[in-house]
């Protein structure tokens, strides 16, 4: 299930840390809803502009909890101007972080993202289901190790979910999967 | 200014006649005002205070006052005062300075009734939260947009900068606020505003070493240098550190300059050459930043006369 969270509700101009605190007040109760699976998309159509300490504190703060606190939640930013895009990779990459922006319906890894985070993700986000670490290293023509590394990263970074199944011989396998 | 000593009269000639973001220097090493048991601040011969050197002293001022002395300003020409009112420095230091002479009672109430009306302007505004932030925003990206001819989005840079140096005033500071002061200066290619944000907290280097990541800092022009750099912050948190960082990003992106001064250390950075220079200067309590931004027509021709040589 998508929630759509417009932030233009709060100003077309998003500035200070002081209103990002109050954003992020509000967008912590629509994640606590949120089932596993279900992505929060941050709306910024009409958003001109945003600080970078409204960026750090909202956009920065829900990323680096995100994992722990809403496991297999997605935050994904849509409606970026070309100006806001640029602030916006300019933040996440000063705070280390990558980030899901959503445009049309495809998928792109943006900020401090390694060019082979970016190829996984976005072979997993054209492959339109869930896959296992084996298919997707056998993709890759990578090893099994290096694979569980490359998803570890993204599933840590919260823009992979990783979810337990069974296998077809009846073992537990784990699923890999973006937003759908 | 006329002194008699031993029967001879001393006439002290004002060494610059503006007061700004670097001449301040030059009154604070001349009148010492922190060391002084009856604080004074002599403006003889000053005839321009800029936004930089208003929101300086308004913090110096209020420094003085939180050790318990009232700082008096004194030989303020005529044009200066009425400059001082309508600036809304009047009312800012009011509650923590005297003036000699003093000015009527009716006077700043006078004054504060045209905060806002000229868009050229932003009177020296008092910065404890960002509740005042937006509008002051606003008024920046309206001028660099209309007057200066900047693109929406160059405006914004130029306010996104700005506001990460106004939080940084009560972010950072407990006991102690921010002022914010802007002015527009010239006409057409020559048009440029200084925007000048003080405060009179404890400066970059004891901010920083609040991080306990940070070790020791050997002097305030180090950890100017340190706070410029990204993720350097007082806090240990890695959403924080990138207000200085972006600033002087953005000021080279639009051929500003820029003036940070922390205790004894005060830095420039040119953005033509994207670098900047460190003089000693007396210490002044607080962090205190100038930024300068040129019509963007003057820019351009500047730009045309280097693409011709």
């Amino acid at each position: 299930m998508i929630h759509n969270f417009p932030l233009h509700k709060y100003g077309r101009q998003l500035w200070t840390r002081d209103l990002a605190r109050k954003v992020r007040a509000e967008l912590h109760k629509i994640l606590e809803k949120a089932d596993e699976g279900d992505a929060v998309v941050l709306n910024l159509k009409d958003v001109e502009v945003f600080d970078f300490s409204f960026a750090n504190e909202l956009f920065g703060k829900t990323l680096f909890s995100l994992p722990a606190e809403f496991p297999g939640r997605f935050v994904l930013f849509e409606h970026l101007t070309p100006y806001t895009r640029e602030n916006l990779i300019n933040a996440l990459e000063g705070m280390k972080l990558m980030a899901i922006s959503r445009k049309g319906g495809t998928y792109e890894l943006i900020g401090k993202a390694h060019p082979a985070d970016v190829e996984t993700f976005n072979a997993l986000s054209q492959l339109r289901q869930p896959s296992t670490a084996a298919n997707l290293a056998d993709m890759f023509r990578v090893n099994l190790t290096a694979m569980h590394e490359r998803l570890n990263k993204l599933v840590e970074a919260g823009v992979v979910r990783r979810e337990a199944s069974t296998s077809s011989a009846g073992r537990v396998q784990y699923l890999y999967a973006v937003p759908r | 200014m006329a002194v008699t000593l031993n029967a001879i009269m001393v006439i002290a000639v004002p060494a610059f006649d503006k007061l700004d973001s670097i001449s301040f220097d030059q009154l604070l090493a001349r009148q010492d005002p922190f060391g002084a048991a009856r604080p004074l601040i002599d403006l003889h011969g000053v005839r321009l205070v800029t936004p930089a050197g208003l929101v300086k002293l308004a913090a110096a001022l209020h420094a003085i006052a939180r050790d318990g002395r009232t700082p008096t300003i004194t030989q303020i020409d005529d044009s200066v005062r009425t400059y001082l009112m309508r600036s809304g420095f009047v009312s800012i230091v009011t509650p923590v300075a005297e003036f000699d002479p003093p000015f009527p009672s009716h006077v700043p109430n006078t004054f504060e009734r045209m905060r806002g009306s000229n868009p050229l302007l932003i009177e020296v505004t008092k910065l404890e939260s960002g509740k005042a932030l937006p509008q002051l925003l606003n008024q920046i990206v309206g001028v660099l947009n209309r007057r200066f001819k900047y693109p929406k989005y160059d405006a914004f840079d130029a306010a996104t900068a700005v506001s990460e140096i106004a939080q940084n005033t009560f972010d950072h500071n407990c006991g102690a606020c921010g002022f914010l002061a802007m002015q527009v200066y010239g006409t057409g290619p020559k048009r440029f505003l200084e925007i000048g944000v003080s405060d009179f907290g404890d400066g970059v280097a004891a901010t920083l070493m609040r991080n306990p990541k940070i070790g020791s800092i050997p002097s305030d022009g180090h950890a100017i240098r340190l706070a410029t750099q990204l993720g350097t912050s007082a806090f240990d948190d890695p959403t924080r550190g990138t207000g200085l960082f972006h600033l002087l990003e953005i000021a080279f992106k639009h051929e500003g300059s820029v003036q940070i001064w922390s205790g004894r250390a005060k830095m420039r950075f040119r953005m033509d050459q994207k670098r900047g220079w460190e003089f000693t200067v007396p210490n002044l309590p607080g962090v205190h930043v100038a930024m300068t931004l040129r019509s963007k027509t003057s820019s351009h021709q500047r730009a045309r006369k280097v693409d011709r040589k």
